[in-house]
Formats: C-alpha cells, sequence, structure tokens
C-alpha cells in the first residue's frame, strides 16, 4: 500500500504528521494531488477547542492537481489543476433547493467532517471541484475558500452602492471582505484593527481609513466619519466579545450588520438599540456560489491575494510554523499556506 | 473655570469622589466615558471638546481631556450640555430622545440613572464659565 504523509487531528491543541495510505477515489470521487493548503481561522478554532472529529486529516483551502479519478466521474482529467468546495451539500434538502446551500442539512466537508488537504493526497467528490482558469496561480487558487466566504458575507449583508462600511478586524476574512465590498460598490470602507502589520494590509486591500481602536476611540472615529450617522454596514470579523458588542452603535439606524467571527464568550447584546434602531443582523456561513465568482474575478486580475499570504511552511511544520504561530496573540500574519 | 477644560474635569473628578450620594448611587459601576461638546460656530463655539473619565466600582479614577477608547461615547452640540447642566434639558431624557448620542449599551447606561443624576447636580455646583453664546448662563450654586 501507498503512504503519504497527513496532519491528523487528535482531539484539542493535538494535531500530528503522520504516515497514512493514500486514498483510492470511489465512484464520483477523484484523487488530489495537494499543492497548497492553507490554515484556516476555523482550523485554529478547532485545534484550540477540540472541534473536529478526532482521527481525520484536516485542511480544506486547497490548490490541487487531479491525480485519477474513479469511477463515473466524467469530464476532469489527470493533472487538471482544481480547487474544491469546503462543502459538498446534499443536494436534496429545503436549503439546497432554495439556494441556501451553505445551510444544508445534510452537508460534508473535507478537512473538517472527513479527510482534507494538509496532506499530499486526499478524495473528494468531482462535483465539488472547480477547475482552475488560466492564468490563476495555484498560490492564488489557494485562497478561493476565505475570498468565497468573504464575498459570501458580502452577499449576505445586501450591501447597496454608495453605503459605507466599518469591517471590525483586518484577518485574512476581514481583508477579503474590504475588497469584496468595495467591488460591491461600497463608497468607502473604514477598518478597525489593533495590529499593525494588518493595518498596512488593510490599506493595501483599498480601506480608505484604519483606525487603531486601542488607540483612537472607535465609537468617535466612525461617526466622524460617517456625519455621526454610523456605518451602513458592519462586518465584524473579530472573535473578541467587546467588538462584537460594540457594533450595536457603530452600524447607522436601520442598517446591517453581519457578524463573521466566532465569539466563544457571551457577547453582551444591546437589544434596546436592536430594538429602537430597527438593526438588522445576519449570519453568515461558508459560501458556496462564490467560489466560481471568487475564481472567475482573480482570471480577471480583479481580485487579490498575494498581499494575504504571509508564509509558505512544508507540511512537517504545519504546527510549529504554522499552528503555534496564528495562535499567538496578536499574531501579524494573515494566511499560512501549507505545501506538503 | 472654563467648560470642559483639564482643571474643570479635574474638579469634576474631586467633586464626585468626596460625594458620598453619588458614591452610592455609583456603587458598582466601572466603565469609561468620553462625552463630546460638537462645536456650533453659529453660537460662537468653534471647537470641539472633548473630556472624558474612569470609574472603578463608583469612584473617578482617572479624568482627562481629549480622545481615548471608552467603554461610552456620549456626543452632543455644546449647547445641549449646557441645557443639561442648566437643567432645562433632564440628562435621562436628552438619552432617551437622542439629543445626547450614546455608543456603547444604552441600556446598562441607563441603569445608571441615580449616579447619572447626582452627577450632574454636582457638576451646577462648580463654577463654570461657558463659550459663545452661552457665556452668560451662569452655574455655582449648591447641590440639593
Ligand atoms: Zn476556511
Ligand atoms: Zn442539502
Amino acid at each position: 500500500m501507498e503512504t503519504m504523509k497527513a496532519a491528523v487531528f487528535h482531539g484539542q491543541g493535538d494535531l500530528r504528521v503522520e504516515e497514512r495510505p493514500v486514498p483510492e477515489p470511489g465512484p464520483g470521487e477523484a484523487l488530489l494531488r495537494i499543492k497548497y493548503c492553507g490554515i484556516c481561522g476555523s482550523d485554529l478554532e478547532a485545534y484550540r477547542y477540540g472541534l473536529y472529529e478526532p482521527g481525520i486529516v484536516i485542511g480544506h483551502e486547497i490548490a490541487a492537481e487531479v491525480a485519477a479519478v474513479g469511477p463515473g466521474v466524467a469530464g476532469l482529467a489527470p493533472g487538471d489543476r482544481v480547487t474544491s468546495n469546503d462543502i459538498v451539500p446534499c443536494g436534496e434538502c429545503r436549503y439546497c433547493r432554495t439556494g441556501r446551500v451553505s445551510i444544508c442539512d445534510a452537508v460534508t466537508m473535507p478537512g473538517v467532517t472527513c479527510d482534507g488537504g494538509f496532506a499530499e493526497y486526499m478524495t473528494v467528490a468531482a462535483r465539488a471541484l472547480y477547475r482552475l482558469p488560466d492564468g490563476v496561480s495555484d498560490l492564488q487558487a489557494a485562497l478561493t475558500d476565505p475570498s468565497s466566504n468573504a464575498l459570501h458575507a458580502v452577499n449576505r449583508s445586501g450591501l447597496r452602492l454608495g453605503d459605507r462600511v466599518l469591517v471590525i478586524g483586518a484577518g485574512p476574512i476581514g481583508l477579503l471582505i474590504v475588497q469584496a465590498a468595495l467591488l460591491a460598490g461600497a463608497r468607502r470602507v473604514f477598518v478597525a484593527e489593533m495590529n499593525e502589520t494588518r493595518r498596512c494590509l488593510a490599506r493595501e486591500m483599498g480601506a480608505s481609513e484604519v483606525i487603531n481602536p486601542e488607540v483612537d476611540n472607535l465609537d468617535l472615529a466612525v461617526a466622524d466619519l460617517t456625519e455621526d450617522q454610523g456605518a451602513d454596514v458592519v462586518f465584524c470579523a473579530s472573535g473578541s466579545p467587546g467588538a462584537m458588542a460594540s457594533t450595536f452603535t457603530l452600524v447607522r439606524k436601520g442598517g446591517v450588520v453581519v457578524p463573521v467571527g466566532i465569539c466563544e464568550q457571551p457577547v453582551a447584546a444591546d437589544f434596546l438599540s436592536l430594538v429602537m434602531n430597527e438593526l438588522d443582523y445576519r449570519g453568515t456561513y461558508a459560501s458556496y456560489d462564490e467560489y466560481g465568482l471568487a475564481l472567475d474575478l482573480m482570471a480577471q486580475g480583479r481580485w487579490r491575494t498575494e498581499p494575504l499570504v504571509s508564509a509558505v511552511i512544508p507540511l512537517e511544520q504545519i504546527v510549529a510554523e504554522g499552528f503555534e504561530v496564528l495562535l499567538q496573540p496578536g499574531a501579524a500574519a494573515a494566511k499560512i499556506l501549507v505545501r506538503p | 473655570m472654563r467648560f470642559a477644560s483639564m482643571e474643570y474635569v479635574k474638579k469634576m473628578q474631586e467633586v464626585l469622589n468626596s460625594d458620598e450620594q453619588h458614591r452610592r448611587a455609583a456603587k458598582g459601576e466601572t466603565d469609561s466615558y468620553l462625552l463630546v461638546l460638537d462645536p456650533e460656530p453659529d453660537k460662537g463655539v468653534a471647537e470641539r471638546h472633548i473630556v472624558g473619565y474612569s470609574m472603578v466600582d463608583g469612584e473617578v479614577t482617572e479624568a482627562w481631556t481629549g480622545q481615548r477608547k471608552t467603554t461610552f461615547v456620549l456626543s452632543a452640540p455644546y449647547g445641549v450640555w449646557v441645557s443639561i447642566l442648566e437643567g432645562r434639558l433632564g440628562p435621562i431624557a436628552a438619552m432617551t430622545t437622542r439629543r445626547l448620542k450614546i455608543r456603547g449599551n444604552l441600556l446598562k447606561l441607563l441603569s445608571g440613572s441615580d449616579s447619572t443624576l447626582r452627577m450632574v447636580e454636582l457638576l451646577r455646583t462648580i463654577p463654570t464659565e461657558f463659550e459663545g453664546e452661552y457665556a452668560s448662563v451662569k452655574l455655582g450654586q449648591e447641590a440639593g
């Protein structure tokens, strides 16, 4: 039996690179040779809190090449460059049938519910794959998943041409939301971020004002930037309960708040403002159709991902140079890619 | 002393901390506040003034001028603040009717209304000079 190296999740704070058999593609599946797999914020949460099933190979932000296809797969051949949707929907539940695929009742998620991409090879349903357009590099394609999630968050917000947008937290998702909001027609995007490196990245991604909320009073800064109205749309891409609690009065009356980051701690929700100001809070989870959009935008040169890649590391170093670096308080790194 | 000056905020800290009634009403409050007095050029108030203070269990531990990170931001045109100090506008009504713009958890702020009311009474005892058209307003009477 052929073997490969893979990062296997064994529970809270326990991820090990081990020898595993190279999987066989079943009916309707493709075997992928992984080029890059990005470390996602959700992988970090899972590592910290033990949220995944022990024994699985994690990793879902992949760029790969088809190595083989299983029975019944048409239109894909070895050598094809691809990325995979991190959601493999059931296709039959009420949410799939109404286009709300990211909240499918019976979803499979490679790297979350079954083996994923921090490995030399993985298998995945061929219907979840997207062929990479010419001109999109493997490195760019490894950021299709977070790009798609950012586009989905903006789609969920209902952002309108001319809106003024606040993004709290300039990690990879926050930074990509800046770009997505501008594409969707935001007049200005303000970013609140404590880390200096990430503030620079936010400017690079097109933020018009970047605020350090440790130094400047964020409420006052946003009020001043919006003639005292508040932002039309607030994306909270920070896991801090304080940041989430602040959204209730950073958004204008009748505005929209999209919580993107996940708070482990309870949030002091200001329901009085929510009611009196008729606020809309809209959750956003993963994405689906936005994968194709993200790849098309990259192919057209209208979507940048390279500035976000802060390091490419070998699989053997995934813990020391990847997870542990990103989990340090105040980590400046944006996206770290693993190259098996 | 000039309203919202450094001298004024230090006096405010002293007055609040030395009042038993305020200390009792504010017990358990650990928050920080930024009060923003927006300019009214047509009334002779050219510049924005910002003062702030932080409270630990009802005691004012620090008071300053200028902006910094706080739990609450209360902002209004200069004249609204003067009206509140004069007693022509109740501070609670000013909050609930949005004459005073509140950023931060409004319900939490309103739940501390006893200390807010006492605070306003105490600020009235400080001899204060106002700017522009408000220069004729006189404060400095005894607290009830
Ligand atoms: Zn991800
Ligand atoms: Zn479904």
